[in-house]
Parts: structure tokens; sequence; C-alpha cells
């Protein structure tokens, strides 16, 4: 403890030169932060997601939708807990370039906490989208976008007839709902009664239904026989889990698992070269200091100790910042990539590869000034 | 006249001391190298992924989709209309006399991974006969062509190389019937994803459909488009727009291609930041330990500018070879090496223009870098400098 103001003036021996090395190595360790926050912030989300809710699919997008009959016989499945169901309308705002989404959600309770993560709705929506008849949930994004309020009335274009003859659908906004799927601001929903006793086509049909499983550890067994029971009809179904579907979304990116290593090396390759000349040129300009410091009585492994602390007091104090950094830019890159976070073993990950970077740097110019020959460096030799 | 004989002299200076200060040099060296490595394997990504959906387009080929389309997807163009497509002037006709007018309607099912069995998605597209004609880069490596009527499927190779099910002879239940798999086939440049054909007429029944997503007619010479166009205007019945096939690629190719430049361009960005900082930390103490040689130079007569420049042609002559290796590592590494991040499989192409950029990129980083230590160099007290031990 009593050699900190020693180690203190010595990381501030050249102010201008530390602040260099804190901000790159806060930097490096920003975008480790970021990286790594995309990899495991991927695994929890995933983790998280439900396991015991079945989504139940058409065999084959662009095949013709479900037939709401199906509702019986899922529910009598042995292992089926309760089953609801939506369909969907596509459609766009104003211009053909702006397109728009429309969930139509049977309205039971079990919205209300269906798939929490990714889509809420307070109960006092739900109640006013199964009041009115044409009530429609925007999400706050699709608001801003196109300056929507509660209370408006809004026409969407769409390609799905009317029993009137008119694809022109129109909503009245009379709640907000919570999407968090990324890239799907365009969305709002409705009630299914609306849509289906309006359209002219496809009537009593829906596009998916929700099976809620009693017992999650059955999920993938009860998929495949309900896969099973349809298989033989016009209109066969695939079943998924929510999390199986989680974990292939997952999948795809964690191709790019490689890439990241890769990165994540070459900036801690950049950054211990980089650290370790700096400190070589430090010690070489410190020569005389630390002879005199051998001259007081200060040890080989002493000094050694001094300046390694001095490395991984640096290393460790701007690998956080940096991580702070990430996690700061977190909200801005969400926009872009999907489940980023920052859990504890990132940043103790962050930590041990600071530590690291600090030892690795250290050792040689370590080395060199522990091994200082007093006489030649007071010389200035 | 004497700015550049004070300035070569310097230069000659600066590079005859680079050895003597190998490490600080490095340092230099190696930022530069990795930040622009990492940048041109991460935009090679994007390259490689255009090039290979570009690959077989062609001018000539053009596809209808419904008025207000965005894209096949939201597309649907009912049988009637497909017809009287046929009669629009400019298409060509193949060998049989017969225009070239390819009516197909799209489904997307999932197909399992040899290798992990895990699901995958993939699409059927039922597809009118006159494919071949349409598409003669499609080279049948094995069995033969679907036939019409039939529940009968050609695949390409990359499904029979990577999911269960679809080598010749291989039956598949969709819809609750069984589609036998009758061909293989080479699509030339798109090779890495998987496509599955069949009849349209066979697909739109067992899907229960009565639309195609879009009909593809190819073109007597790219210049008669304008025709195609004019007369689908001036008939009032015809619901359809023309798209060139290349703006429906781009198109497709502009999602993901947006999301890999950010990420290139984000993570570039901020190593390239790490590497500036570095080189210009390398540059000051190479200023510093040679303030009192610095300082004599001021006092022999040196001005400040060429003292400047020759601080900045050090930052870039040492950017330089940082961006060459980088590149060159990134070539060496990943020029041909397949990635499929997003479900589709293409190679990674590392370009000249690729290189050129991150020349630039690293220019850039010796410019900054440089600029601060540079002109700290030419702001040394003399007297200061000359005294300092």
């Amino acid at each position: 403890m009593k050699y900190l103001p020693l180690i203190w003036s010595g990381i501030w021996r050249k102010p201008g030169r530390t602040m260099l090395i804190l901000l790159q190595i806060a930097v490096a360790f920003g975008l480790f932060g970021v990286l790594q926050g995309m990899k495991t912030g991927m695994a929890e989300a995933v983790a998280k997601v439900r396991a015991d809710l079945l989504f139940v699919a058409p065999s084959a997008v662009g095949a013709t939708p479900l037939p709401l009959a199906d509702l019986q016989q899922l529910q009598s499945i042995r292992g089926v807990k309760a089953v609801t169901y939506a369909g969907d309308l596509g459609g766009t705002y104003q211009k053909p370039t702006q397109p728009v989404g429309v969930l139509a959600i049977e309205t039971s309770d079990l919205w209300l906490t269906l798939v929490p993560d990714i889509f809420t709705v307070s109960p006092q929506a739900l109640a006013a989208l199964r009041s009115t008849r044409t009530g429609a949930l925007i999400t706050a994004d699709i608001g801003r976008k196109y300056g929507w309020h509660i209370g408006e009335r809004i026409a969407l274009t769409t390609s799905t007839l009317q029993s009137n003859g008119s694809g022109t659908w129109f909503f009245d906004i009379v709640g907000m709902v919570t999407d968090h799927e990324p890239g799907e601001s365009g969305l709002i929903v409705t009630s299914y009664s609306y849509l289906d006793a309006a359209r002219a086509l496809d009537k009593g049909t829906v596009r998916n239904f929700y099976v809620i499983v009693s017992d999650p550890k059955q999920a993938a067994s009860i998929g495949e026989t309900i896969d099973r029971t349809f298989a033989n009809s016009p209109s066969g179904t695939r079943t998924t889990s929510l999390r199986e579907n989680a974990q292939q979304a997952m999948q795809s990116i964690g191709d790019l698992n490689f890439a990241i290593r890769s990165i994540i090396g070459a900036v801690l390759v950049a950054i211990v070269f980089s650290t370790a000349t700096m400190m070589m040129q430090t010690m070489r300009e410190r020569a005389p200091e630390l002879a005199v410091l051998k001259t007081v009585g200060f040890g080989n492994p002493a000094v050694f100790l001094l300046v390694a602390t001095e490395a991984l007091l640096v290393c460790v104090v701007a690998s956080l910042a940096g991580l702070a950094l990430a996690w700061i830019a977190f909200p801005l890159a969400g926009k872009y990539i999907p489940g980023l976070s920052m859990p504890v073993q990132v940043v103790v990950l962050g930590i041990v590869g600071a530590v690291l970077v600090a030892l690795l740097s250290v050792t040689l110019p370590g080395l060199r000034a522990a091994r200082l020959n007093v006489i030649d460096a007071l010389a200035g030799r | 006249m004497n700015f550049l004989r004070q300035l070569s002299a310097l230069l000659r200076m600066n590079l005859l001391g680079l050895p003597q200060r190998l490490g600080l040099v490095c340092t230099t060296v190696i930022g530069v190298t990795c930040a622009v490595g990492v940048l041109v394997s991460m935009l090679a990504m994007g390259v490689g992924a255009r090039r290979q959906a570009m690959g077989n387009v062609r001018p000539d080929r053009v596809t209808l989709l419904s008025v207000g389309a965005l894209g096949p997807g939201q597309s649907s163009i009912a049988r009637n209309m497909a017809v009287l497509i046929q009669d629009l002037p400019g298409i060509r006709r193949n060998a049989k006399g017969e225009p070239i007018v390819v009516p197909q309607a799209s489904v997307f099912m999932t197909a399992r991974r040899k290798a992990s069995g895990t699901p995958v998605g993939f699409p059927i597209v039922g597809s009118g006969m006159e494919l071949g004609d349409y598409t003669p880069e499609l080279v049948l490596t094995s069995g033969r062509m679907f036939r019409p009527g039939l529940r009968e499927l050609i695949a390409s190779n990359y499904c029979a190389q990577q999911y269960q099910q679809f080598g010749v002879g291989d039956t598949r239940t969709i819809q609750g019937r069984d589609w036998r798999v009758v061909g293989n086939f080479d699509l030339g440049h798109t090779g890495g994803t998987c496509v599955v054909y069949a009849d349209a007429d066979t697909v739109l029944s067992a899907f229960g459909r009565d639309s195609y997503n879009q009909v593809n007619v190819m073109l007597q010479s790219p210049a008669a488009f304008t025709r195609l166009v004019d007369a689908i205007r001036a008939n009032p019945v015809l619901r359809v727009e023309a798209r060139h096939e290349a703006d429906l690629v781009a198109q497709d190719m502009q999602q993901v291609n947006g999301i890999l430049n950010f990420v290139s361009y984000f993570i570039g960005t901020i190593l390239a930041l790490a590497a500036t900082i570095g080189a210009a930390n390398s540059l000051y103490a190479v200023v510093d330990s040679r303030r009192r040689e610095l300082a004599t130079l001021r006092a022999v007569g040196f001005n400040g500018l060429p003292i400047v420049v020759s601080i900045l042609c050090e930052a870039i002559i040492l950017a330089l070879p940082g961006a060459l290796i980088g590149a060159g590592l990134a070539w060496l590494f990943f020029n041909g090496r397949a990635a499929s991040p997003f479900g589709t499989q293409f190679h990674l192409v590392v370009t000249s223009s690729l290189t050129l950029l991150g020349v630039a990129w690293a220019l850039c980083m010796g410019l900054i870098g440089g600029l601060m230590p540079a002109v700290r160099a030419a702001r040394v007290p003399v007297t200061v400098a000359l005294r300092a031990t």
C-alpha cells in the first residue's frame, strides 16, 4: 500500500502517453465488449424464451392457411393446456414503400402473457380491442413513424379483399402494444373476429396456432404428435417450439462466431504489441530513475513488481472503461443487432483479458528493468 | 525549392533512423495491419455475397410482379393473366417456337441438415416448363428434368450435399403425398443455395393455390424492355409491373448487404481508432526521443513546415506496408473461404478495390495519427530542448 504513490507517479510520468494508452485499450475493450456481449446476449435470450409454447404454422410458407376447425382437434391432444390463434394481413400505408403488417389475434387473456419478452399488451388495451370491432393496437415505433395516435382512424391498402370488394381496410387505434422483435417496427394488432368477418376469401382460416403445453419437457413430442395428426390432411402443419425457433435464429448468426473470435484475436495481438513497445520505450527513458530506486535498496523482484503493477492498473482500468463504453453503446447498436447484453461473465472475461494483456506486455520490459545494471543506467549508457 | 531540399534531407534522416526504433515502427505497422486486415476481410463477405447473387444475372431477363408488390413474396398473378402475358411483344421464342414465359409459384418448406439434423428452410419453386430456356445456366448433373403433371422435383447440388433426402431417387412427403427427386443440378455462380424446382401447376394444386407469385420472361434483347412495358401499360387487364432481374436481386441483397456493411464499418472504425491512437502514441515517443536532434535542426535553420511534413510522411510510410500486409493476410486467409452467416453459402472475395480502400483507410490513420506529434515536433522550443538532458 505504501508504494501506491510511487506507482501512481510512475503511471503519470508522461500524462499524454498514458492517456493515449488508456484510450487505446479502452477502445479495444469497448469492441470486445460489444462483440462478446452479442454472443452471450443471444445465448441468454434463447434461455429466457418460454419452453412450453409451440408455434403451429402451415407446413409450407406460401401454402393455404390452416382451417380454424383444427382448433378442437388441437385442444383434444393429450398434454395441451391451451390454444390460441392469429391471422394476418399485409398492407401498405399511403405509399407502396411503407409496408404495415397486421396481426389479427384471438383476443383472449392468453395474449397477456403469451410471449412476454417479445409481445406485451396491457389488460386495458386488450379490453379496448375486444370492445371496438375495428380496433387496433399500435407500437410506439410505428406511431412515431407515421404520426399516429390513439383515437385516430387509419386506412391500409391491401391485396386482401373485403366482402364489399374493397381492398382498403380501416382501423381505429384504441391502444398500444410493445413489440420487441427487432426490425418488426411496422406492425399493428387487431382482432381476429374483425379480419375474419370482413374478408371475402379464406374465411375461417388462421395463419398460426399457439399451443401451450402443460409440461415443457413434453413440448417436442407433442409438437410431433400435432404434425402427425394433420400430416395427411390437405393443410399440413409444421410445429416448432418457440425456443427451437430462437435457437435456429441464433445458429444462423452463430456461424459468425469464427469471425468474432478472429477479430478479438487480432485486437488483442495489436494491443499487446502496442502496450509492450510503449513500455519498452518508457523503461528506456526511466532507466536512470529505476537505477536510483535500486540504489536506495529496491531488489530486482521489487522493481519488476512495481512495473508490473503499473501495467496491470492501467490495463484493468482502461478495460473497465471500455466495457462501460460498450454498455453505453448497446442501445444504439441494438437497433441492428438483436439480443445485446452484458452479463457478469463478459465483464470477468474482459478483466481476465486485460490482466493477460498487461502480463504479456510487461514481461519483457519488466525483466529488462529488473536486470538493469545500476552503474550503466546512472551513467546514461 | 528550399522547402523540398529540407524535406528530402529530413525524410532521409527519418528513414535511416527507422531500424534503431524497430519496436515503435512495428507498433504502427501491426496496428494498421490488424485494422485494415479486419476491415478488408469483413467487407470481402459483402462482396462475395453480392458477387454470388449477381453472378447469373442477365439484362434480357425480366420478372413480372403484381402491381404494388415489393417482391415476389407479396405478388400474386392469377393463372389466366399468365396466359395473356404469353402474347406480349418483345419476348424471345425457344427452338420449338414457344415464347419463353415461365410462371413461378414459390413455397418455403423445411429440410434437415445432413451433418446436425437441425431444420433449415428451402424454397420449392413451381415453375413453367420453359425453365430450361429461361435459365440456361441450370445444368442437370444427374437424373432428368421434372415432367408436367407429376409430383417430381429437381434439387440443386447444394441441397443434395448438405440436406437429407435430396439425392436422385429419394422421396419426400409434401402435403401428405410422396414426391420423387428425379434430378440434381448445378446453377453456376449461385451454387451455394438450395433451390428445388417442380412443375408449377402441380405445386399450385398441391398447396391449394390458384395464383403464381411471378412470371419470368426472356426478352429478344435487353432493349425490348420498353416495348414490353408499353404493351403492359396499354392493356388495363394486365395488373402487373415489369422488373429487371438485376433490380430484384439487388433489392434482395440490400438488407443483407446493409447489415454486413454496417457491421464491417462499425468494427473497422473502432479498430482504426485504436490503431490511430497507437500510431500517434509511438510517433509521440519518437518525437520525444529526438527532441535534441529536432531542436538542433531548427537551430541550424530548418523550418517548421518541412519538419511537420517529414513526420507526416513517416507516418504514412509506416501505415502503407501495414495496409498491404493487412489486405494480403485477408487475401491469404479468407479469399475463397466459404461463409454462411445467413443460411446461404458464399465465398469471400478480396478484390483490388477492397485493397485500395484498405490503403486509403490506412492513409487516413497515418495522417490523423501523425498530425499531433508532427506539430509538437515543429514546436519544440529550441533553447529548452537543447538544454534538456
